[in-house]
């Protein structure tokens, strides 16, 4: 029962914090109630028993990404007066809805029809270290390797666009 | 017996290239030339080595290790080799563009084979997770290709649409792929072809969702109708090499997945069947009321790529689930391929500095000045209207053909209609190369990889023409 209330208690938050990241005008808030968002998330992976993945959400997401994105938003010192005007943000904003609206009725459909599942704490070191590391080496090889290119290529393009370096041929 | 490493050399040879150019590219004394043959010779290799042969059925490498998430078969092979050869003609032609534009580095070429690298997993995934990071490695390296000329505004708009836009589109997949886990728990093709074998596929709500969501990526990819205008200003702002790499690589790599996954059941691909019909119409429309209003040679081609997506469109619909149908959509590629190269690479060397020839009138009169490039122009043009001896037509006719046996005649008509309206953007650009008095000398800084290019290109779209279903 109390698994019940703190799942809804944390998917109103997740939800809130985007809401919040999207609505505010200042980048600074936006980051803040994303870590609102990322924490919320990382509540409800506990509530799933996993906790190696909860314990990642708070120190790789919560703590270091977003470190990181604060940080970076306080080099930039932004004014509110550096800010661009958005006009006709609500009109978008509530034209967005309506093109939404169907897909998430839609959503809403198909989520209903999901079996009955209870969050209740699964034993067996279920969602630990160990039990991760083996289904990511055994089941999911490739997948895993595969991501280390993918981060390869962000690197790279990311030295690319930031870099100044220009070469004549 | 078959041995488990010969499929995935070619992916080995491309991965390990990427990361050698990679490593050169900090040394100042490699030259950007350098590079671009070394890329080439990485793609001829790992195209050799894919003529290995291996077996017609399917076959999964190292089923033990990657629990069958890669498979390959002739399909996937054949999808590889037009990969490569994109790969490989879109090094050739960057080459003597960067002539002419300055804003190339090593890291170019090296992220041109890592994109490449992406693909060919991509053809051979089937994983929906597999088929998401691939989608991601080649998109991410798309993204930066798309902005790589950081002082071009042009540029700079392009890969912010596309980024974002992409993102949409990989979150989707990613809810899609959620939502299929949800009701199969599994995200393997083979464990979804039985799910639905033993179920049904409607009868899964969650199941239909998934499905629903992982389509919209794919057509987001593809720019099928409703996601159709990212398309115009991205390919307008990227440099002319990237443009034609995105509109045949990446267009070959996203229809071999979007193949191979609805091929997974006849009840998957039933119940699209009826959407799948009106976005292909809107499609072929959509994208010739557009290249008609355009005055920009990229941008009347970003559009005609639009039609193209849906002849790809009407095969995939037409055709059933035998070896052949597979071949059809593979034939239409590589025709299709072969022509738009081509096109990009003689205007990668004939562009000039910055792209300052883009529009159809800078190229009035070309045939007086370049009658050899007017010609290769005029042979990729007419290939891609779809007229005889051309590869172009033997495609259309072997898709519309297929439209009629199989019984969506209306399909086959709409494409000969829209083929037909092509023909005014197509000829429009032909009759402006020669039947107009030349403006201006075309002056070009000579570079032989080019025209060497677009001579393979425009022998390519004869041979492809007069030997059909070699595949």
């Amino acid at each position: 029962m109390i698994a019940q209330w703190l799942f809804f208690g944390f998917a109103t938050l997740a939800v809130l914090g985007a809401l919040g990241l999207v609505l505010f005008r200042h980048p600074m808030n936006g980051a803040m109630c994303f870590i609102v968002t990322l924490i919320s998330l990382a509540g409800l992976y506990a509530l799933l028993s996993a906790s190696l993945l909860f314990a990642l959400q708070l120190i790789v997401y919560a703590g270091a990404i977003m470190s990181l994105i604060l940080f970076i938003i306080m080099f930039l010192n932004i004014q509110i007066t550096d800010l661009p005007e958005e006009k006709g943000r609500w009109t978008f904003f509530f034209g967005g809805i309506v093109l939404i609206a169907p897909i998430g009725l839609f959503l809403l459909k198909i989520v209903k029809t999901l079996p009955e599942s209870s969050t209740t704490i699964i034993g067996d070191n279920f969602g630990g270290v160990k039990k991760v590391g083996m289904v990511l080496f055994r089941d999911w090889l490739l997948p895993f390797e595969i991501v280390s290119i993918l981060l390869l290529v962000a690197l790279v393009g990311a030295v690319v666009l930031a870099g100044k370096k220009e070469m004549a041929s | 017996m078959n041995c488990d490493i010969v499929p995935i050399i070619p992916l080995g040879i491309v991965g390990l290239g990427a990361v050698i150019l990679m490593m050169l590219a900090a040394f100042e004394k490699i030259h950007l030339e350098v590079a671009a043959v070394f890329s080439m010779c990485v793609f001829a290799l790992a195209f050799v080595m894919q003529l290995l042969p291996t077996g017609p059925s399917d076959m999964a490498p190292y089923s033990e290790l990657f629990r069958g998430m890669l498979v390959t078969n002739g399909f996937t092979k054949v999808a590889a080799l037009i990969i490569l050869a994109c790969g490989f003609f879109t090094a050739m032609s960057s080459t003597s563009y960067f002539r002419q534009n300055s804003f190339c580095t090593l890291e170019f070429y090296c992220l041109l084979i890592f994109s490449v690298w992406g693909m060919l997993l991509l053809t051979m995934a089937r994983e929906l997770i597999t088929v998401f990071i691939s989608l991601e490695i080649f998109s991410l390296c798309i993204y930066v290709l798309v902005g790589y000329n950081r002082r071009s505004a042009t540029s700079a708009e392009a890969v912010l649409k596309y980024l974002m836009l992409g993102a949409f589109a990989g979150s989707f997949f990613t809810m899609g792929t959620a939502l299929v886990y949800g009701a199969v728990r599994s995200t393997g093709f083979a464990a979804i072809a039985t799910f639905i074998a033993e179920n049904g596929f409607l009868e899964t709500p969650a199941l239909v969702g998934g499905v629903f969501f992982i389509l919209f990526a794919f057509l987001f990819k593809i720019a099928a109708f409703p996601f159709h205008a990212w398309v115009i200003d991205v390919y307008d702002g990227a440099s002319v090499p990237v443009t034609g790499f995105m509109a045949t690589a990446l267009k070959t790599a996203i229809f071999a997945v979007l193949v191979n996954f609805l091929s997974l059941d006849a009840g998957l691909k039933g119940a699209w069947l009826d959407i799948l019909f009106y976005i292909t119409v809107f499609t072929l429309f959509a994208g010739n009321l557009i290249a008609i209003g355009q005055s920009n040679l990229k941008r009347m081609l970003a559009a005609s790529g639009i039609v193209h997506t849906g002849y790809l469109l009407i095969a995939v619909i037409a055709v059933g689930d035998n070896a052949l149908s597979g071949n059809i959509i593979l034939f239409y590629l590589a025709a299709y391929a072969a022509s738009t190269l081509g096109i990009f690479a003689s205007l990668s060397y004939l562009g000039g500095q910055d792209e300052k020839r883009c529009s159809f009138d800078d190229f009035k009169g070309l045939a007086k000045v370049r009658p050899y490039s007017a010609a290769a122009i005029t042979v990729f043009l007419l290939s891609m209207a779809g007229i005889p001896p051309t590869a172009g037509f033997m495609g259309k006719f072997y898709i519309i053909t297929t439209a009629f046996q199989s019984g969506q005649a209306l399909l086959a008509v709409l494409g000969i209609v829209s083929s037909i309206l092509s023909m005014w953007y197509y000829l429009r650009l032909i009759i402006a190369m020669y039947f107009h008095e030349a403006n201006e000398p075309f002056e070009i800084e000579a570079s032989p990889f080019a025209p060497i290019c677009t001579l393979i290109l425009a022998a390519c779209v004869f041979a492809i023409g007069l030997y059909p279903m070699v595949i």
